[in-house]
């Protein structure tokens, strides 16, 4: 499903990545972690090609990244769903419309967009939340928002960056369980996180990453 | 389906930028204004000099007593020139009476004359498409140099004015035309610009979802076409209330003002005109801009 082979990274003279190379099979849930500055975040945009690896071959679904047109990306991108680490929800839009865009930019129809927002909401339990903004939304409602719109348009893999930093360990471990189940719908998911709290006793692998470098990996 | 949401988008930018909206439009309104009453006056001094080929004519004074054969070879060479559509000779006996008939009551000035002192003349009519200076200017100078030919007349600084007025109109006409469009485009570009730089989180965001750059434009451009349109209809209505609160007023009091032709059908294409350079100006901004 996803496959980094010497995959390297390099802003300016600071290594971000450094020769890494795993692989992800379709339907897993996996945990990355490590240290701030470990290259976490950077390695999920490279999947979700908001960066593209200096050195180092990478494969999404079957897309060969350094093969792709850029034409081609929006159309990798709609595989995947994304949580942001800073949400990137739009303020002057509600909640029901920050869900839809996943499924407007897919051209999806106005009725089929109200069904699968509202059973998205249904998901993260936020649909009594649909017509509120943003702002008017705790921490980790606003998370549960990013959560629904990364699953409405049903992608194959969900990318999911520091989903927890802001939130007390509660609702924290309300979003992992979250998770967990939209995993067992056989998305595959992805992680990233410096907790090590989250994926304790998950059974869940992890790959650990430290100065940009693979330093192993175990089952949390 | 992702047009009907992109006129959404572009429908819900309009009011959330309404004061940049606005401003906008309300300056290729004045634009558009401004080509049109340019438009409006070239339009009728066209008109106007439309009618000049018809009553057009170069008057030939011929010697006195000139023999039939010679008067008849005169008229023969005339009529061989292509720029010539009709060539009329008036005796003076006839020029006499035409002259009696054009002072009418005040004919009594021509009573102290013993002898008709009107020589025999010429009037050629030009062809429609030949009525100019330079052909006017030839002709005259051709039929000064047949036998018999005394004197050629015509309104040669009248008809080089009309002329010259006509085509430096049209040049300052164009000009403006041209610059002014420029100058909607660059407002349109320019809303579109800010527009889209007021919006780079959004789409950016848009972007990472997996958006194309057609997704992403279609708005903007369809932003441009509303304040483009919208600003041809308010020139419309500026001009249509021109036309009836001070046009129709003034024909009222100065009845000349009644010569004044109002092209409604080329009014009517302002609109129009607005959403294509409204959708220009897009075009050209988000061409430039890198995302």
């Amino acid at each position: 499903m996803i496959y980094f082979h010497n995959v390297s990274k390099h802003y300016d003279n600071q290594t971000a990545l450094r020769n890494i190379n795993f692989s992800i099979e379709k339907g897993e849930m996996v945990f990355i972690t490590g240290p701030s500055g470990s290259g976490k975040t950077t390695l999920l945009k490279l999947i979700y090609l908001a960066e593209k690896p200096d050195e180092g071959d990478i494969s999404i679904a079957g897309w060969e990244i350094n093969k792709l047109r850029e034409s081609s990306i929006p159309a990798l991108r709609r595989n995947i769903g994304v949580v942001f680490q800073d949400y990137r929800l739009l303020g002057n839009r509600n909640v029901f419309e920050n869900v839809s865009i996943a499924l407007r930019i897919r051209g999806v129809n106005d009725k089929e967009v109200k069904t699968r927002v509202l059973d998205s909401l249904k998901t993260v339990n936020l649909r009594q939340r649909a017509d509120s903004y943003p702002k008017a939304l705790s921490g980790g409602e606003q998370q549960r928002v990013v959560i629904a719109r990364a699953i409405v348009a049903e992608p194959t893999v969900v990318l999911a960056d520091e989903p927890t930093g802001n939130l007390d360990p509660d609702t924290a471990s309300g979003i992992i369980r979250l998770f967990k189940e939209i995993n067992l719908k056989g998305i595959t998911i992805i992680v990233a996180t410096h907790n090590r709290e989250l994926f304790r006793n998950t059974g869940k692998r992890v790959i650990r990453l430290d100065s940009g470098n693979l330093i192993g990996e175990e089952v949390g | 389906m992702v047009a009907p949401y992109a006129f959404r988008l572009a429908f819900q930018s309009v009011l959330r930028e309404k004061w940049i909206n606005l401003l906008s439009t309300l300056t290729i309104a004045t634009g558009l204004l401004i080509i049109t009453f340019a438009v409006f006056s070239v339009y009728n001094i066209d008109a106007a000099t439309k009618k000049l080929p018809e009553k057009f004519s170069i008057m030939l004074y011929l010697d006195d007593n000139l023999p039939g054969q010679e008067l008849e070879n005169v008229i023969n060479t005339l009529r061989k020139d292509s720029a010539v559509e009709t060539v009329r000779y008036i005796s003076r006996d006839d020029a006499l009476k035409e002259l009696k008939g054009t002072l009418k009551d005040a004919n009594y000035v021509l009573e102290g004359l013993g002898e008709n002192p009107l020589p025999d003349s010429i009037e050629l009519k030009l062809k429609k498409e030949a009525v100019g200076p330079e052909t006017a200017k030839r002709l005259a100078t051709d039929a000064k140099k047949i036998k018999g030919v005394n004197e050629v007349e015509y309104g040669e600084k009248f008809l080089s004015s009309i002329y010259s007025i006509k085509v430096g109109m049209k040049v300052i006409v164009l000009t403006l035309i041209i610059a002014t469009s420029a100058g909607i485009i660059f407002v349109c570009y320019s809303t579109v610009k800010i527009l889209f730089y007021r919006r780079t989180d959004e789409i950016e965001t848009y972007k990472l979802l997996g958006a194309t750059r057609g997704f992403v434009r279609a708005p903007f451009i369809i932003e441009g076409a509303l304040i483009g349109t919208a600003g041809g209809l308010l020139s419309l209505i500026g001009i249509i209330s021109f036309y009836y609160m001070v046009l129709l007023k003034l024909t009222l009091t100065i009845p000349l003002f009644k010569a004044i032709l109002f092209p409604t059908n080329i009014f009517l294409l302002l609109p129009v005109t607005g959403l294509f350079l409204g959708i220009t100006g897009a075009v050209i901004a988000l061409g430039r801009l890198r995302f």
